[in-house]
């Protein structure tokens, strides 16, 4: 049986969250992640108006806590992940700093990218995260990081995480193409939450999995319930070591959901585009609550854990506003320099100025033939 | 006279004219949902059914080749994009496709295609959702391009593009949407190259693109207070351009200044300045002025935007100083 939304929803509340034979530290770790990811998004949310300081566009990510947390312990300072609008998941489980986030999106010169990105097309270099709001287009260069690992012969890994509709671009088949013919060491996160803004998958594609799709230019897929972290953890660790052995790209569709709306702290729904029942049953099958009630049925971790947990990382969010706040605005803009470097060190390293041009005038043009 | 806004006045002009002929339709992402592009769609799927107006999968490369087939086969479509970056995936359909179709079919084969296509500023809208190429666009042969500033013009324009014979790309600013102007409700048109004078004047010709035109008027009434009478004149379309209408006001005035709101370096600024000397170099009293957007990519933070994007005081000071006057202090 082929898993789709309607597939996930026939089926009914999930229960098939096994923590069996998973070493603690590792569901300590995955727990903490998506707990910290989902209080920052939730404190944003609470920030954005009406204080409106945040002065830009954020596709929040509550609810699709479990692929960033996955990622967050798969990764290795030197991999590379390129993600998509929806970024902040990506950006933190890349380990980039959390302060650094918000001064950005407050537009201040302390933000990952002083301020000239914002949320949407935001990077943090140091951490090797990369972002962008173009559809499919931060997937793409994945697949070029791929290649120069590939060429350097080192043993990093790129991963690209985006939504479903980034399939509707060509690039991305170009990119799936690519990835295969070359093996290069790419790992594909589809997070598919059913929409592509108000649009539903259903209008957008032909019925089926995007994975099987994919699978038929030859790399390796999964498919599964998004929302199970211990399985989407177990999938993209998969992934992860193949890529790093040398044995290609692997494609991870991962089916979960947005709580919020497409952009911003405001709700959507007034737009009629998705069900209160739909909505309810994400809401109940939320990834954090699912893996929680394993932990706690399971004695790995008590309410009491869980409360030291959000105090420290809510203390981590207070830091992060007061650093954001307290920053200032960049400085006047030397467009020039922003958008062109200042220096090139390897060309005065490699090469010498000449000045004995001398172009000879009396030549003819050798206009081509036809081929 | 009744009043419209220009988003309004697009809502109306695409209902009218799939009214007046059912080959039109119109493609493009959400263009069937209640927002409906802000507000430019809205109700069109009610009252002409999903066939004419449809959703398209996030796929601007195929989409404006969709477009391209769909016309050799009869059909009017209009194409919507919601930012200026996003249509990027399909320059290759329009500068490789669609701009040549005419040409290289020696005039056999027409290719009425209409691209709707938004650009300018937002909150934050940040480098990929911001950028106005109009100087590209303008560049392409074979491609009618219009940047109709008011509620009229974009109304009559859209008109004119969905039923004329060649491909036409309408660019429209975020900013200029919910302003009003009187927009009769008869279908009628404004006509490619046809430039309007939005103001009389006699010492200085401010030609202004797009969302400079409100601005424009506005710096023409300040320093119509500090003596400096100035003509300001709304190209409406670039490709085809009329040059006739500023080269006569020039004429006149002996001086140009353009506002641009894109970027410097290879700006249709810079193009309208040219073609003038071309003609009056000899003649002007003081030279040329274009303001644009700094050659940068458009930073996030609303500290930098202020930067980035000219006030009616810069453009008040520039112009002072082409005549030989203080700059005023801003306010800020
Ligand atoms: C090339 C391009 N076209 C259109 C858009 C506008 N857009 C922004 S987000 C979005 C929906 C994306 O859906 P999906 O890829 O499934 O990610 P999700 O938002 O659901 O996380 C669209 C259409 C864009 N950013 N880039
Ligand atoms: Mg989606």
């Amino acid at each position: 049986m082929t898993l789709s939304h309607e597939e996930i929803r026939r089926r009914g509340d999930y229960r098939d969250l096994s923590i069996d034979g998973f070493d603690h530290e590792t569901l300590k770790k995955l727990y903490y992640f998506m707990l910290r990811l989902r209080r920052c998004e939730l404190a944003l949310i609470d920030e954005y108006h009406p204080a409106d300081e945040m002065r830009c566009p954020i596709h929040f990510c509550v609810g699709q806590e479990a692929v960033p947390a996955s990622l967050s312990l798969l990764l290795k300072h030197d991999d590379y992940l390129f993600t998509h609008h929806r970024s902040h998941g990506y950006y933190l489980a890349k380990g980039a700093p959390m302060n650094e986030l918000f001064a950005e999106l407050y537009g201040k010169a302390s933000g990952a990218n002083g301020g000239k990105a914002g949320s949407q097309d935001i990077s943090h270099p140091q951490s090797r995260v990369y972002g962008g709001a173009i559809l499919a287009g931060a997937l793409g260069i994945a697949v070029g990081a791929g290649f120069g690992i590939q060429l350097k012969n080192t043993s990093q890994i790129a991963v690209t995480g985006s939504g479903e509709a980034a399939t509707e671009e060509g690039i991305f088949w170009e990119a799936i193409n690519f990835a295969s013919v070359k093996k290069l060491p790419v790992v594909f996160v589809c997070e598919n939450n059913r929409y592509s803004t108000h649009s539903p998958q259903e209008n957008r594609q032909p019925p089926g999995n995007i994975s099987s799709r994919v699978a038929a230019f030859g790399v390796r897929t999964e498919t599964l319930f998004g929302n199970d972290v211990i399985k989407v953890y177990a999938a993209l660790k998969k992934a992860v070591e193949r890529a790093r052995a040398g044995e290609g790209p692997t494609f991870v569709e991962a089916f979960t959901y947005r709580w919020n709306g497409h952009v911003g702290p405001e709700n959507d729904d007034h737009i009629g585009y998705r069900t209160a029942d739909e909505i309810e049953f994400w809401k109940r099958n939320c990834p954090i609550a699912l893996l929680e009630r394993q932990l706690f049925d399971q004695g790995v971790l008590s309410q009491a854990d869980k409360e030291k947990m959000s105090a420290e990382i809510d203390e981590e969010i207070a830091d992060a506003f007061a650093f954001a706040k307290a920053s200032p605005f960049p400085e006047d803009a030397d467009w020039r320099r922003l958008n062109l470097s200042p220096s090139t060190p390897l060309a005065d390293r490699l090469l010498k100025d000449d000045a004995s041009a001398q172009f000879d005038q009396n030549q003819q043009y050798a206009i081509p033939g036809p081929y | 006279m009744r009043k419209l806004n220009y988003g309004k006045a697009i809502n109306e002009a695409l209902g009218q004219a799939m009214e007046l002929c059912p080959d039109v339709i119109v493609l493009g992402q959400l263009v069937d949902y209640k927002s409906g592009i802000f507000g430019t769609t809205t109700g069109l799927v009610d009252r002409f059914g999903p066939k004419r107006v449809q959703d398209f999968p996030v796929s601007e490369s195929v989409m404006t080749a969709t477009a391209l087939g769909a016309s050799l086969v009869g059909l009017r479509p209009v194409l919507v994009h919601q930012r200026m970056d996003f249509m990027l995936y399909s320059v290759d359909a329009i500068a490789n496709w669609l701009a040549l179709w005419r040409f290289k079919s020696n005039g056999q084969s027409s290719v009425p295609v209409t691209i709707r296509v938004i650009v300018g500023r937002g909150w934050g809208q940040g480098p990929q959702h911001s950028k106005s190429l109009h100087a590209w666009f303008a560049h392409l042969p074979g491609l009618k391009v219009a940047i109709p500033a008011t509620a009229y013009d974009v109304k009559g324009l859209l008109l004119e593009s969905i039923f004329g014979e060649d491909p036409a790309m309408i660019i429209e600013n975020r900013s200029l949407f919910s302003m009003n102007d009187h927009v009769p409700e008869n279908a009628y048109r404004v006509r490619y190259g046809q430039a309007t004078i939005r103001r009389k004047g006699k010492d200085l010709t401010l030609v202004a693109i797009g969302v400079m035109v409100p601005m424009a008027l506005r710096v023409a009434e300040q320093l119509a207070k500090e003596g400096i009478d100035i003509e300001v004149i709304d190209p409406r379309t670039l490709t085809p351009f009329d040059e006739t209408t500023i080269c006569c006001s020039v004429a006149k005035t002996k001086r140009l200044a353009v506002a641009d709101p894109g970027w410097y370096t290879g700006s249709f600024a810079g193009e309208i300045i040219s073609r003038t000397c071309e003609h009056l170099g000899t003649q002007m009293k003081a030279a040329p002025l274009r303001v644009c957007l700094p050659d940068s990519h458009t930073p996030m933070s609303s500290a930098l935007e202020a930067r980035y994007y000219p006030s009616d005081e810069d453009v008040a000071n520039r112009i002072r100083v082409m005549f030989g006057r203080q700059p005023a202090c801003s306010a800020a």
